[in-house]
C-alpha cells in the first residue's frame, strides 16, 4: 500500500494540467464538500446572532412599525425587570432538577438492563418508546392525566393517595413539567449508557471481585470510571438541551401558576411574540446564549479532571 | 471567500424580491380575520359577502378565523410581518393599543359620505373606546352585555327556584346566585355557575362579576391600580369563599361546560345564544345585583381597516355595507348593533328567534344602556399576562385574598404609569 | 444472580415502565372512548363504550390530512437534505485534508452551542424580509444548512474518521476522483451512521414546535405538532376527545415503525460513536 503511495506522490505533476495539480483539487473538494454547510452556518447561525445583538439595541412597536435605536436601555431593563431573578431562578430549578433526574434514571435503567435476564429487550423498547411519541402528543396526555381528576390522581386513588392538582400548585407544577420532560427523553441517554457499560471489560470487575470489592464499589471505581465520557457527553447534551424545552410548558403550565414554571426560554418567547418587545426579545436570547456557552465551557474544562483515560 | 461574496449578492437580490408590491387592479380579495368559528356566524357573515358581490362583483371577501386564546397576538404578528388582513375584528382589551398606533384608517368620512348610513344612530358610549382624537378607527359593531343563561331542568332537579321568579321577587341578587350553584353542586355533582372563558386565565371576564361591588381594575385614565381597593378585595373574597368553601363554582382545572349540560348556570354574552341546544330547557336572566345594586357589563367588539392593507379603499367600503343598517339587523341576533334606533327588544326579536323580547330587553337593551365596559389598556397583552400570573396565587383554597391583590397592583403599577 | 435479586430487578423495572407506558395507552383508548367518560373518575383502564366520531372531527375542524402531509414531506426533505449537507461536510472534515479544515470545524461546531431560541427572532424577521413568512421555507432551510444539522456533520465526521485509509487509497489507484471516493466507497459503508442521523433528524423535524408556531399562520400550512393544540371548541376552549384522537393518529404510525425496526433505531444510536 503505502509503495503506491510513494509511486503516487513522486510522480512529476502531469504538465498540461497546470495549475490544478491533484493535491489543489483535493484542496478544492474539501471546500466544495463543505460550502452549504458552512453557507449555512453563517447565514442561519452566524447572521442570526449579530443580528440579535443589532435588535438587542433597538425596539420597535409592531403595529405602528417604527423601530427606534434605544441603545443600552434593553439591557438596562435586564436589571430592573422585577420578574427576571424568578425566571432565571426557575430556569435553574428546572435545568438542575432535569438533568440529576434524567441521569441518574438513565444510568439506573441501563444498570438494571444490563443485568441480562430474559426480556430486557422487552423493556428496553417499552423505556424508549416515548422518545419517538410525538412531543406535543405526549405533553397533551400528560395535561390530561395531570389533571385534579385526571389518571395521575386516579391511580394514586387505587393505592389510597389523595394527589393534589398538579398543574396548580407551584413546586407541584414544576415537578410535573420536569418529569414529562425527563420520561420522555431518558430513554435516548439510557441507550447510551447501556452501550457504555456493554463497552466495560468484563475482566476488570472479575478482578476487582477476586479482590474482594462489593458490587457497590466495584460500580464506584471500575463502572463509573470508564464510562465516564459517555457520562460527560451526554449531561452536555442533556444540560444544554434542558435550557431549550418550550412546547412542554407552553402546553402544560403557559408558565404558570404565577410564573413559577417560566423558564428562560419561554419567557423569551412571550417578550418577543407575545408582547412584541422584539427589542428586549434579542437582549433575553443573548443572557439565554451565554448561560449556555459558559456551562459548556465549564463541563468540558471539566473533562480533565472528572474523565477517566486510559492513558 | 467567493462562496460568501455569492451570498451576500442572492440575499440582496431576495430582499429586493420580497419589498417588490404594487396594490393590483381588477379583482380583489378582502381578509377579515375573525375570532368565531362558529358556523352560524360564518354563514350569516358569507350571505353579506355575497350580497356586497351583487353591487361590487370585482370583491370577494374571505373570513379568516383565528383561535380567540391568541387572536390579538396572531394578529399583530402578521401585521408586523406585511402579512396583515385587510379588515380585522379588535377586542375591547386591546382597543387602545390598536386605536392610537396608528395601525388603522380613520372611518368617519367614508361612512358619513354612505347612502343611509346615518352614523349619529351609534351611540356615543358605544363609540368611545374606538375614537381617537376625535376620529373614529373602529367600528363597534358588537356591544354584546353578559348574562346568564339558566338550565332550568338542573335548577328543577336541585329543588330550586328558577331566576326569572327571583328577578320578578326582587331578589336576584349574588347571594342567592351563589347559594343555588351551590344546592345545584351538592345535590346533583354538577357545576353551579361558570363564568365562561374564564378558566382561571381570562381575567378579565370576572369584570362581569365583581362590578356589582363598585370595583374596577384600573382607574379610568387608566395610571392608578385599583386592585387593592376596598371594593375588590370584597369582590374577591366572596367569590373565593363561592369557589372554595362554597363550591357553587369549579375550581381551577374542572372544566363544566353549561351547553353540554354540565352546569346549571354560566355567565357568557348573548352570542354564545347559538350554542343552545334542545337537549335541555333553558332561560336568560340579567346579572344579579351587587351590594351596589343593579349593574351591566358589556364586551365589545370593534371592526378596523388595516392601514397596510393593500387595498384600504375597498376594505373600507366594505366595512361600510357590513355595518350598515340593514345588516347590523341581521348581525343583531349575534352582535349586539350600538345602532340606538335597533336598541329595542321588538326591533332584536326580529333577527333573533331565539330569544324572548323580554329577555331582549332586560339583558341586551338595559345592558347596553348601561354597561360598563370590560377593562382596557395599552400594552394589553403585557399587562393581561402580569395580572394572570400576580393572580394566580388566589386560586388556591385559603388563600389571603388581600395580600394577592396587593401583589397585583406591586405587578402592574410600572405598566400602568407607562 | 440470586432468585431474590432477579425478581427485585423485573420489579424495579416493571413500577418504573409504568410511567413510560401509561400515557401511550391512555392516549390511545381514551381516543375511541366517548368524551363523558375520558374523564370519568377514577378513569377507567379499558374503554367500555366505543365512540370514533372525535376520529371525525379531527378531519373536519382542521385540515389535518393536509397537516399531515405536511409534517411528513418537510421531515423527508429535511432528512434527505440534512444527509447530503452533513455526510459530504462529515467526509470532507474527516478525510480531506485542506488548508484551515480545523477552525474551519472549529467554527461550523459553534451552531451546536447556540440554541435555535437564541436565533428565533432574527430568523423571524429575515425570512419576513423575503417574503418567506407563513411558507415552509424557513421549517426546511435552517435546520437543513443551520444549527441543527451540525450535529449530524459531527456524528458522520466520527464515524468517517474510523474508516481505514486503505480502502480510499484502492480508489485512488483506480483513478477515482474525490467525489467519487466519497459515493462509492465511503458513503455506502456510512449506512449505520446514516441510518441514525436520518432516524434523529427525521425524528427532530417531526417534532418541531417553535419554528412552525412562530413561521406560519395559515392552518393549511401548519405542521402536526402545531396543529394537534389547535383543536378548540368555536370559542377557544379545548377539544378534549378531538385533541386526544389527532394526537393517537400522529403518535401511533410512528410507535408502530418503532416496534417494527426498533433493534435498527437503538442500535444504531448506540454506534454513532456518541459514547465519547
Amino acid at each position: 500500500m503505502t509503495a503506491v503511495l510513494d509511486r503516487v506522490s513522486q510522480a512529476p505533476p502531469v504538465r498540461r494540467r497546470g495549475f490544478w495539480t491533484a493535491r489543489r483539487r483535493d484542496h478544492l473538494a474539501g471546500y466544495l464538500f463543505i460550502a452549504p454547510q458552512l453557507a449555512g452556518t453563517i447565514l442561519f447561525v452566524i447572521v442570526p446572532l449579530i443580528l440579535v445583538v443589532w435588535y438587542s439595541v433597538h425596539e420597535s412597536n409592531p403595529l405602528s412599525s417604527e423601530s427606534e435605536f434605544v441603545g443600552a436601555d434593553n439591557y438596562r431593563h435586564l436589571a430592573d425587570d422585577q420578574s427576571l431573578s424568578g425566571v432565571l431562578a426557575a430556569t435553574g430549578v428546572f435545568s438542575v432538577g432535569l438533568v440529576v433526574l434524567n441521569l441518574a434514571l438513565a444510568l439506573l435503567l441501563a444498570v438494571l438492563l444490563n443485568q441480562r435476564l430474559r426480556g430486557t429487550v422487552v423493556f428496553r423498547t417499552l423505556f424508549f418508546s416515548p422518545v419517538v411519541v410525538s412531543m406535543v402528543a405526549w405533553t397533551i396526555v400528560w395535561g390530561f392525566l395531570l389533571q385534579d381528576n385526571g389518571g395521575v390522581n386516579g391511580l394514586l386513588d387505587v393505592v389510597g393517595v389523595d394527589g393534589p392538582n398538579w398543574l396548580r400548585g407551584d413546586a407541584t407544577a414544576m415537578l410535573s413539567v420536569i418529569v414529562v420532560q425527563v420520561v420522555k427523553n431518558v430513554g435516548l441517554n439510557m441507550v447510551l449508557f447501556l452501550a457504555a457499560l456493554q463497552g466495560v471489560p468484563r475482566e476488570l470487575h472479575e478482578a476487582a471481585r477476586m479482590d474482594g470489592a462489593g458490587p457497590w464499589r466495584s460500580f464506584r471505581s471500575i463502572t463509573v470510571p470508564m464510562i465516564s465520557p459517555t457520562i460527560l457527553l451526554t449531561s452536555i447534551i442533556t444540560v444544554v438541551g434542558s435550557l431549550q424545552v418550550f412546547a412542554q410548558i407552553a402546553v402544560l403550565t403557559q408558565g404558570g401558576p404565577g410564573n413559577s414554571t417560566t423558564v428562560l426560554v419561554y419567557y423569551l418567547y412571550q417578550q418577543a411574540f407575545q408582547f412584541h418587545h422584539l427589542g428586549y426579545g434579542a437582549t433575553l436570547s443573548l443572557v439565554l446564549f451565554v448561560i449556555v456557552l459558559v456551562l459548556t465551557t465549564v463541563q468540558w474544562q471539566m473533562r480533565k479532571r472528572w474523565v477517566f483515560h486510559e492513558s | 471567500m467567493r462562496k460568501f461574496g455569492v451570498f451576500v449578492v442572492s440575499l440582496a437580490l431576495l430582499a429586493a424580491c420580497g419589498t417588490d408590491s404594487k396594490p393590483e387592479a381588477g379583482p380583489v380579495e378582502l381578509r377579515m380575520t375573525v375570532w368565531s368559528a362558529n358556523e352560524a356566524h360564518l354563514k350569516l357573515f358569507n350571505d353579506i359577502a355575497a350580497e356586497y358581490k351583487q353591487s361590487h362583483p370585482d370583491v370577494s371577501v374571505k373570513f379568516d378565523p383565528i383561535p380567540f386564546d391568541s387572536y390579538t397576538t396572531t394578529i399583530t404578528t402578521q401585521i408586523a410581518g406585511g402579512n396583515g388582513p385587510d379588515l380585522a375584528w379588535i377586542l375591547e382589551g386591546s382597543a387602545p393599543d390598536f386605536v392610537d398606533s396608528g395601525a388603522l384608517v380613520p372611518l368617519d368620512d367614508t361612512l358619513n359620505k354612505t347612502d343611509g348610513y346615518d352614523l349619529d344612530d351609534v351611540t356615543a358610549a358605544a363609540t368611545k373606546l374606538w375614537k381617537h382624537d376625535d376620529k373614529l378607527f373602529a367600528y363597534p359593531f358588537s356591544t354584546s352585555p353578559f348574562g346568564v343563561f339558566v338550565n332550568t331542568d338542573l335548577l328543577k332537579r336541585a329543588g330550586q327556584a328558577s331566576p326569572a321568579e327571583l328577578v320578578a321577587q326582587g331578589k336576584w341578587n349574588w347571594d342567592a346566585a351563589f347559594a343555588e350553584a351551590a344546592a345545584v353542586n351538592a345535590k346533583t355533582g354538577k357545576a353551579g355557575l361558570v363564568v365562561r372563558d374564564f378558566d382561571y386565565k381570562t381575567w378579565d371576564n370576572l369584570a362581569s362579576v365583581w362590578t356589582g361591588w363598585g370595583a374596577r381594575a384600573w382607574s379610568e385614565d387608566g395610571k392608578t391600580c385599583t386592585f387593592d381597593a376596598p371594593e375588590m378585595v370584597d369582590a374577591m373574597t366572596a367569590l373565593h369563599k363561592a369557589i372554595f368553601v362554597d363550591k357553587a363554582m369549579p375550581g381551577p382545572g374542572v372544566a363544566a361546560d353549561f351547553f353540554t349540560g354540565e352546569s346549571a348556570m354560566t355567565i357568557t354574552q348573548i352570542s354564545r345564544a347559538s350554542l343552545l341546544t334542545k337537549s335541555f330547557g333553558w332561560d336568560l336572566v340579567p346579572l344579579p345585583t351587587g351590594p351596589k345594586g343593579k349593574y351591566a357589563v358589556v364586551g365589545q367588539a370593534g371592526l378596523g381597516v388595516l392601514k397596510k392593507s393593500k387595498h384600504t379603499e375597498a376594505a373600507t367600503d366594505f366595512l361600510a355595507f357590513f355595518t350598515n343598517p340593514a345588516n347590523s339587523a341581521k348581525l343583531a341576533q349575534y352582535f349586539p348593533p350600538a345602532r340606538k334606533s335597533q336598541l329595542t327588544a321588538a326591533g332584536l326579536a326580529k333577527g333573533n328567534p331565539l330569544l324572548k323580547p323580554a329577555q331582549l330587553q332586560s339583558v341586551v337593551v338595559d345592558g347596553i344602556a348601561t354597561g360598563v365596559v370590560k377593562p382596557s389598556h395599552t400594552g394589553a397583552a403585557e399587562l393581561s399576562q402580569l395580572v394572570r400570573a400576580a393572580l394566580d396565587p388566589l386560586w388556591k383554597p385559603g388563600a389571603n385574598v388581600k395580600a394577592v391583590l396587593d401583589g397585583v397592583c406591586t405587578a402592574i403599577d410600572p405598566q400602568l404609569s407607562k | 444472580m440470586s432468585r431474590r435479586a432477579k425478581l427485585a430487578v423485573y420489579g424495579l423495572l416493571c413500577v418504573f415502565a409504568i410511567p413510560f407506558v401509561f400515557p401511550t395507552w391512555w392516549m390511545i383508548t381514551s381516543s375511541m372512548k366517548p368524551v363523558n367518560d375520558v374523564f370519568r373518575f377514577p378513569p377507567s383502564l379499558v374503554p367500555t363504550r366505543f365512540d370514533w366520531s372525535a376520529y371525525h372531527d379531527v378531519f373536519s375542524m382542521q385540515p389535518f390530512a393536509r397537516q399531515y402531509f405536511n409534517s411528513m414531506y418537510i421531515a423527508a426533505l429535511v432528512t434527505l437534505g440534512t444527509l447530503a449537507v452533513a455526510s459530504l461536510s462529515g467526509y470532507a472534515f474527516a478525510r480531506i485534508r485542506f488548508r484551515g479544515q480545523n477552525a474551519l470545524f472549529l467554527f461550523v461546531l459553534t451552531g451546536l452551542l447556540i440554541p435555535s431560541e437564541v436565533t428565533i427572532v432574527p430568523l423571524f424577521q429575515m425570512f419576513q424580509k423575503w417574503g418567506m413568512f407563513d411558507t415552509h421555507w424557513p421549517l426546511i432551510l435552517v435546520p437543513v444548512f443551520g444549527a441543527p444539522s451540525v450535529l449530524a456533520t459531527f456524528i458522520m465526521r466520527q464515524f468517517f474518521i474510523t474508516l481505514p485509509g486503505e480502502l480510499e487509497e484502492a480508489g485512488r489507484v483506480d483513478g477515482l476522483g474525490r467525489f467519487a471516493l466519497y459515493w462509492r466507497i465511503a458513503l455506502p459503508l456510512s449506512r449505520p451512521a446514516l441510518g441514525a442521523v436520518g432516524i434523529f433528524t427525521f425524528l427532530h423535524s417531526w417534532n418541531l414546535y417553535l419554528e412552525p408556531v412562530v413561521f406560519l399562520s395559515t392552518p393549511e400550512n401548519f405542521t402536526l405538532p402545531q396543529a394537534l393544540t389547535q383543536f378548540v371548541d368555536a370559542y377557544g376552549g379545548p377539544a378534549w376527545g378531538v385533541q386526544l384522537s389527532a394526537a393517537t393518529l400522529i403518535a401511533i404510525p410512528v410507535l408502530i415503525v418503532f416496534v417494527i425496526a426498533q433493534r435498527q433505531f437503538i442500535e444504531g444510536l448506540a454506534h454513532t460513536g456518541l459514547k465519547g
